[in-house]
């Protein structure tokens, strides 16, 4: 047997000695994923399904340049992950799923079996290695600008993604997930691993979307690792489906690195958690989490903030600020602030506001002129593109992408079947 | 709406706030291109009429009428208000963030202007338009890019009501103290505004409580509103009784 093989075989033995996530593990309480035979593709009848998309039609991993602007140096690498070189490069320097301790450590927490069913299930991977233009380091730092689009090639998956932001790098990353223009339309079931290591005073903005066809169940688990005043800004803009798990760790592990997670949920009619877990391991560190939740009909929307401050990270400057905004119905809106700190002299702040978009706003809309969907749109809208604003905290980046365009769509998007509902 | 009928036409109006009758009755009328002035004591019931005109959902028309332009102005909803030519300026203007001014403005007038049969203007030759009228109020053009009322002093957000004013071009245009809050230079800006949209003929109703302000206007007429009813009417001479004798003087005056 080859070592892929037993690698596969390892993780199922480990999935099956572990056992799945209890419906009441804290993490997942609100929203708890489907069992382990649909992320390995067990259930019945479910693999026999297999998805006819040729891989050749687009999907998997593939990427795009952005505009005109320089292409820095990629290394890019697509890896089959049953084969037990390739295998062994993609996993490289990734440590093995544990179920105890803390992000910082490397664990998984609650979510270990979610890695586990990864491992038994991954077929490919794509590895990224950003580094710039040899020589860049001398004159003005070059952002290297990256799109990067994943669409489904099998009903039930289990793609990898490593990005290496090299030392000093400024990267630009724009993922996206979605089922526009696929020719497997059927439901999926995707169980992705990303990670994502900074390297010292590397910046990646990084504007993920993730807009998932209504019946697939999708569970993203990202995680970053900053290196010496490495700073990570990432923006997600997701919608639900009959089950989505947004899940980011974020390991701030050395002096100075900061990072800054915005999240706009989107969800109708539909299900979508995201949780943040970000751990403070060293001094003057500095993150955010910010989220704005949307949601209407039946939706039923967590988000699940977790900042922990290490003994010994002095200075550390911790932000949480959830917002949860019902649309129309009687969604389920679930928002989880939580802080752990075990240090003094630290700044730590977070907040969890439910309401109603602002009547004022939306009258003053209406009198000047807007009707009621286009007043509420503008203003979902504005709010959206402060939280992005805030998180990129850069205006030509946003003009750049059209992010206006994106946020337009996506809100259009989610209001029209709670408007449709109002006027029933 | 015959060559007779006035622009807007009040009859024995009341409305409720909450459990509490703010609007007792009030019957007025406005000419198109006429100029108004409203005056009252704190709590008489102004800005709830520019509010119940401007179809604010919590205030509640619990007898009378209203008609503008010929309609039922109360069967309409805010925005079909706003598109049949009323504009109410707020005496607090909302910030809406992340909603950038310029957007927000021509958003606007596009619908404005699609339901009068107009094309809407491109984001060109509206960015011309809006940054004349920037200049012209005082408003730095920076404020065009920014979020709407988003960190506007008073005085910004007074002049960004009236650019709004100024691009719209309504038939009817109600001012709920718009001068307070403004320098000398943005009292200048809002008679110079009103002159030159009255020339092209919309008629205001003006709430004010400055003196100068109302006797530069030249107002066709000012009411003095009472405890939720038009108490006086009379000239710019009204105006300049209550300025020396005071709300409270002029009511007993009246009673006596």
């Amino acid at each position: 047997m080859d070592s892929a093989r037993a690698d596969i075989l390892a993780a199922r033995h480990q999935l099956q000695t572990r056992g799945w996530i209890p419906r009441q593990a804290e993490a997942f309480r609100h929203l708890p994923p489907p069992d382990a035979a649909v992320w390995l593709g067990e259930q019945t009848g479910q693999a026999a399904t297999g998805c006819d998309a040729h891989p050749l039609a687009g999907a998997g991993w593939t990427l795009h340049p952005i505009g005109h602007s320089p292409q820095g140096r990629v290394d890019a690498r697509w890896l089959d992950a049953s084969d037990a070189l390739q295998r062994a490069e993609l996993w490289a320097g990734i440590p093995a799923p544990t179920g105890a301790g803390h992000a910082d450590d490397g664990a998984e927490g609650d979510a270990a079996p979610f890695a586990w069913a990864h491992r038994a299930l991954c077929r490919q991977g794509l590895r990224l290695r950003i580094g710039g233009t040899p020589g860049a380091e001398r004159g003005p730092r070059e952002t290297v600008w990256l799109q990067l689009r994943h669409q489904p090639r099998s009903a039930v998956e289990a793609p990898m993604l490593v990005i290496e932001v090299l030392a000093g790098v400024h990267c630009v990353l724009v993922e996206t997930h979605d089922r526009q223009s696929v020719a497997c339309q059927q439901p999926v079931v995707q169980n992705l691993q990303a990670h994502i290591v900074l390297g010292d005073g590397a910046t990646l903005q990084h504007l993920r979307i993730a807009m998932p066809g209504a019946a697939d169940r999708v569970a993203h688990h990202l995680h970053a690792r900053l290196g010496r005043d490495a700073h990570y800004a990432q923006a997600l803009v997701a919608s639900g489906s009959r089950y989505h798990l947004q899940r980011n760790v974020i390991a701030l592990q050395a002096q100075g690195a900061v990072a800054r997670s915005a999240g706009l949920l989107l969800v109708a009619d539909s299900a979508l958690e995201h949780q943040v877990r970000l751990s403070h391991g060293a001094a003057r560190t500095t993150s955010t989490i910010e989220d704005i939740a949307l949601a209407s009909g039946t939706a039923r929307a967590v988000v699940n903030a977790h900042t922990r401050i290490a003994p010994g990270a002095a200075q550390a400057d911790v932000r949480q600020r959830l917002i949860g905004i019902p649309t129309g119905g009687q969604p389920k809106l679930v928002l989880r602030p939580h802080l752990e700190i075990h240090h003094d002299q630290v700044q730590a702040t977070h907040s969890a506001t439910w309401g109603a978009l602002s009547e004022e706003a939306l009258f003053y809309a209406r009198q000047r002129g807007l009707d009621e969907r286009t007043a509420r749109g503008l203003i979902v809208q504005g709010m959206a593109g402060a939280l992005l604003q805030r998180c990129f905290a850069d205006e030509p980046l946003l003009e750049t992408l059209d992010i206006d365009a994106l946020l337009r769509a996506a809100v259009a998007r989610h209001l029209a079947p709670c408007l449709e509902a109002d006027h029933e | 709406m015959t060559p007779s009928e006035p622009l807007l036409h009040l009859r024995d109006l009341r409305v409720d706030v909450g459990d509490r009758n703010i609007l007792k009755s009030v019957s007025l009328d406005v000419p198109a291109g006429a100029l108004l002035v409203l005056m009252g004591a704190n709590g008489s019931g102004k800005s709830t009429l520019g509010l119940t005109l401007a179809g604010q959902p919590r205030y509640r028309v619990v007898g009378g009428s209203a008609r503008f332009a010929g309609q039922d102005l109360l069967a309409l909803s805010p925005e079909a208000r706003a598109r049949a030519g009323l504009f109410v300026s707020f005496q607090a203007p909302p910030e809406i963030p992340g909603v950038k001014n310029n957007l927000f403005i021509r958003t606007a007038l596009n619908a404005v202007r699609e339901a009068g049969g107009e094309a809407p203007l491109d984001a060109f030759d509206f960015l011309g338009d809006a940054r004349a009228a920037a200049t012209r109020l005082g408003l730095p053009e920076a404020m065009l890019a920014r979020p709407v009322n988003d960190g506007f002093s008073g005085g910004e957000r007074k002049r960004n009501e009236l650019l709004q004013l100024a691009l719209l071009r309504p038939r009817l245009a109600v001012l709920d103290e718009v001068d307070s809050g403004m320098d000398v230079d943005g009292v200048r800006a809002v008679v110079q505004l009103v002159q030159e949209l009255r020339a092209q003929g919309t008629a205001f109703l003006v709430v004010s409580h400055y003196q100068q302000l109302i006797e530069s206007l030249a107002p066709d007429a000012v009411l003095r509103l009472d405890q939720g009813c038009i108490a006086e009417t009379g000239g710019v001479g009204l105006a300049s009784d209550i300025g020396r004798t005071g709300f409270a003087r002029a009511a007993e005056t009246l009673d006596s």
